[in-house]
């Protein structure tokens, strides 16, 4: 037993010897490369950017690469540089300008995503489908295939480029709606209209398919905010008379699920009371106005 | 105690002896150094005087490669000519770049150019696979620098690539747009073989101009056949291969001063100042003679082979226009349909969003000649033909040419079926 103490004397003493502190010097510190983010020489594309969405409403947009704002085993293109400046003003005039009318500047700045990222492709799903917008935690909106955008005043403008447009503003209003039903939640009534028809197959139900159940798309499916967003969206995008053309495009007879038109229609009848209420009476919104100045805006790009 | 303590110090004077100085093996901190190297990189680049060639190798592309001629300036900005099309080789583009200390000091074309043609996941503009494109890279890792060349690898396929120097005379070519892409008419040959000829030697050459790449076959004086593949990239005044082709006796590095005669169907240039052509021939250099029998056993044992569009004749594609048929879908030859003795060259069509064999000409078995050919007898009719059933006869007249097909094996799942009279109606089986 002593034996043992003695050598865990010398041990001890041992470790106290050997753990004294060294000092490292640290190097120059001041100059470490990347810190602070990427820098490089601004030009006419950056300033227009500063001057139109930084300044006024506190929103970035990255246009240059940075593979990690994305998913990581993605094969995506940057932007070509002569697409940002027009997809970013249309986004400003369809989507911001038009709530500043209806809701007021600090309304805006204080919900709005603070930070917009552009890839020029579409990004690629392993079931052959592309995405064409994401949106992470109500502050940064993802924004693919740029380097098809055009509108009519662009060279090369076709009718069938207005599907790629007007996708990208439902993009905006439906991540936009995200963050408006995250701050103020909608009536729990809008859940009970469509219950037992929500479902993970959504991708595999077409929009007409998903019309006949009473849903406005195939994604409003999924979940209950993704239908109560969606509505919005939709509506905003196509229109008051865009959407009654949805709603009377359900065709006669019952679903695979055995709902009939009378009822699918009413219950798309219903989310669209629901919605326009909730903008009043939480946002303090007139919903058709804003639905009509979006709609006439998208028209004037487009049509 | 006393014993205790003689060993106690005997301890204290080891380990507080030793040297606590860390001896550091460079000489300056890495910040120091990575931002040395960036510095370097970026003087490099920006300070070649007539700007870079530059030279991608697509990782997803066997053998591809891909030229390209950039400016660097000092404000992100690069300048950019690339041979990928007409287009694309004689209208500067300008885009921005940067470099960036990643896991290894990284050079970024961060908004699109003609290096992200290469890599757009949408094929429609490249010719590649959905979603991935060619494979290609556009942020790449500066490897190293060795006099005038800079190695890079790509950071997301792993493309290998370089830069080297221009000089004032290639430069000076570039910027005043001379070009020579009359390499192009290469796929206007009326004939599916197609020879080069240099100082007496033939190589029969398969090229794919959307790859840049090309396949030399030729007999050495063994009299074997050989092959081998190179890339290809255009030059002001014609093609260069990368890496040069050789077969031990001749080394060529490209083809100089182009001229293609539609007429004659000839494509004439020199080869080392000296002049050499292709031409076309009707029969391949060597014949694969086991190639039909090859052809037909794998199509009985999964049934069938697929054409979309039928036979290519003197220079058209879907020479008999079957894809006009109604509800058309695909063209298939089954070698013993059904476990019958007759061979069936049947159209497919769509029904009703179901695929239905609807009808054509039967044969009875084909013969395998001893020179390489297979020859198809004709025998019948099957099924009911559509109204205006001429692509379908004049598909069937082509199959039963007396002359038979040369057969050649492509890949594993491609066989191109030549016909053996002139070498200038062919159709390309795949499964």
């Amino acid at each position: 037993m002593k034996r043992f103490l003695q050598i865990l004397f010398y041990c001890c003493s041992l470790f106290l010897l050997a753990s004294c502190s060294e000092d490292d010097d640290l190097g120059s510190i001041e100059d470490i490369p990347g810190l602070g983010g990427d820098t490089w020489v601004e030009g006419p594309l950056d300033k227009w950017l500063y001057d139109t969405l930084t300044k006024p409403y506190n929103i970035a947009v990255k246009y240059k690469w940075d593979q990690f704002e994305f998913e990581l085993n993605k094969t995506l293109v940057p932007p070509k540089e002569d697409k940002v400046i027009p997809v970013m003003s249309a986004i400003k005039k369809v989507w911001i300008d038009n709530y500043i009318d209806e809701a007021g500047l600090t309304f805006f700045k204080k919900y709005s995503p603070k930070f917009f990222i552009l890839s020029g492709s579409a990004s690629w799903n392993e079931n052959g489908t592309i995405t064409l917008g994401t949106a992470e935690g109500g502050r940064k909106v993802v924004l693919y295939l740029l380097n098809d955008f055009r509108t009519k005043d662009m060279p090369g403008y076709e009718p069938a480029d207005s599907a790629n447009v007007k996708q990208m503003f439902h993009v905006i209003e439906h991540e936009f709606g995200h963050i408006l039903h995250q701050t103020v939640m909608y009536p729990q009534e809008f859940k009970e209209i469509s219950t037992g028809y929500y479902t993970g197959n959504w991708n595999n139900i077409s929009d007409l398919e998903a019309r006949q159940d009473g849903f406005v798309t195939a994604y409003a499916m999924s979940a209950y905010d993704e239908d109560f967003v969606e509505m919005i969206s939709m509506m905003l995008v196509e229109g008051k008379e865009g959407f009654d053309r949805i709603v009377n495009s359900i065709p006669p007879g019952s679903s695979i699920n055995g709902m009939s038109r009378a009822d699918a229609q009413a219950r798309l009848r219903q989310k669209e009371a629901m919605v326009v209420e909730y903008f009043k009476s939480v946002w303090d919104i007139d919903f058709y106005s804003l639905q009509t100045k979006t709609r006439n805006t998208i028209e004037q790009l487009l049509y | 105690m006393k014993k205790h303590l003689i060993y106690l110090s005997l301890v204290i004077a080891i380990f507080s002896a030793c040297e606590k100085e860390d001896d550091p093996v460079f000489d300056q901190s890495p910040d120091e150094r990575l931002n040395e190297t960036l510095t370097m990189y970026q003087g490099e680049l920006t300070g070649a005087p007539y700007g870079w060639k530059a030279m991608v190798f697509p990782a997803g592309m066997p053998n591809s490669v891909f030229s390209f001629y950039m400016k660097f300036n000092g404000s992100n900005r690069v300048s950019m000519f690339s041979d990928f099309d007409a287009e694309s080789s004689t209208t500067l583009q300008e885009s921005s770049y940067r470099l960036k200390a990643l896991q290894q000091p990284s050079l970024l074309f961060d908004t699109y150019s003609y290096l992200h043609v290469l890599c757009d996941p949408d094929a429609g503009v490249n010719g590649g696979a959905y979603g991935k494109g060619l494979y290609s890279d556009f942020e790449f890792a500066l490897d190293s620098i060795s006099g005038d060349t800079i190695h890079l690898t790509g950071r997301f396929n792993k493309s290998k690539a370089y830069l080297v120097k221009a000089t004032q005379e290639e430069a000076q070519e570039y910027m005043s747009l001379e070009r020579n892409r009359e390499f192009e008419h290469i796929t206007q040959f009326l004939t599916y073989f197609k020879r080069l000829t240099v100082g007496g030697t033939q190589y029969e050459l398969t090229v794919n101009p959307y790859a840049h790449v090309i396949g030399f076959t030729w007999v050495d004086d063994k009299g074997e056949k050989q092959q081998d593949v190179v890339g290809f990239y255009y030059t002001p005044n014609g093609i260069a291969f990368a890496p040069a082709f050789t077969d031990g006796k001749n080394t060529i590095t490209g083809l100089q001063d182009i001229t293609w005669d539609a007429e004659g169907q000839i494509m004439s240039f020199t080869v080392d100042d000296a002049s050499a052509m292709i031409s076309g021939f009707a029969k391949p250099l060597v014949v694969d003679t086991a190639a039909p029998k090859r052809w037909w056993n794998k199509g009985q044992s999964m049934e069938y082979w697929v054409s979309t569009t039928g036979f290519h004749a003197n220079g058209v594609d879907d020479a008999f226009n079957i894809t006009s048929l109604p509800s058309y879908y695909f063209l298939t030859f089954w070698p013993t349909y059904a476990g019958t003795s007759y061979d069936i060259l049947i159209f497919v069509t769509v029904v009703d969003n179901t695929l239905v064999p609807s009808y054509g000409p039967a044969f009875r078995a084909p013969r395998f000649t001893a020179d390489g050919r297979i020859i198809f007898p004709y025998s019948d009719d099957r099924g009911t033909y559509p109204p205006g059933p001429a692509p379908v006869h004049n598909t069937r007249n082509q199959l039963a040419d007396a002359a038979g097909y040369y057969l050649v094996q492509v890949n594993q799942d491609q066989y191109d079926m030549v016909s053996a009279k002139d070498g200038k109606a062919w159709i390309t089986w795949v499964r």
